[in-house]
């Protein structure tokens, strides 16, 4: 987990546990974790960014268990946004 | 929360889709399935579609997936009866639409955020 951010930009990274895929459960809980924040949140697996509230978008990333996941937010609370989101990555079971 | 309907010809789509839906959304989510028609068949009841709408809402709104023809008719039929907008048809395929909806009410979406992730499933591929 590494973070970086100005006042209305924040970027982070986080690694799926080995063996959760970001499918299904883990996809719905990683919505949920970005619902929370009112920010504009992204999430990007090589050169794929997509809308981190979408759930769909996520699906079809297909992200497997091990890969590092890029997390960028827009807004005032951009910074804690990608913490949370970062946190949730890496507790996804 | 907002509730979601699934509307079916078959009453095994209709439950298995809210089974799933369920399983992705969690327990706080109202996910009631309307599927057959009035002799347990393939078709489409419309007072189980009512009463499937009415045990979903729980005053946040409540926001349908129905699959093809005379469900997308006899839903329809329901909401011009519904003048306060609280109760909304999604132009969106059943499957994708249904657990995108439901994911999204269980994060406290509004029904419009809700109808708009569902709605979405129009243009994310699978891929």
């Amino acid at each position: 987990m590494s973070a970086s951010s100005d006042q209305t930009s924040a970027e982070s990274r986080a690694t799926l546990p080995a063996g959760v895929d970001l499918h299904a459960r883990p996809a719905a809980d990683f919505v949920r974790a970005a619902m929370r924040f009112p920010d504009r949140v992204w999430v990007a697996v090589g050169e794929r960014e997509v809308d981190a509230k979408s759930l769909l978008s996520i699906l079809a990333l297909g992200a497997k268990g091990g890969t590092e996941l890029r997390l960028r937010a827009e807004g005032d609370q951009a910074a804690a946004a990608v913490e949370a989101l970062a946190d949730c990555v890496v507790n996804l079971h | 929360m907002v509730g979601i309907v699934v509307v079916s010809h078959s009453a095994d789509l209709a439950r298995g889709l809210a089974e799933l839906a369920g399983q992705m959304a969690g327990p706080d989510v109202r996910i009631e399935a309307a599927g057959g028609g009035p002799d347990g068949g393939l078709g489409t009841n419309e007072p189980l579609v009512r009463e499937a709408i009415a045990r979903a809402q729980d005053g946040q709104g409540v926001a349908v997936l129905a699959d093809l023809g005379s469900s997308i008719l006899t839903v329809r039929l329901i909401l011009e009866d519904e003048d306060d907008g609280d109760i909304r048809l999604a132009d969106a395929p059943l499957v994708e639409g249904a657990v995108a909806a439901a994911v999204m009410a269980s994060a406290d979406g509004s029904l419009d955020q809700v109808l708009a992730a569902a709605e979405e499933a129009r243009s994310v591929g699978k891929l």
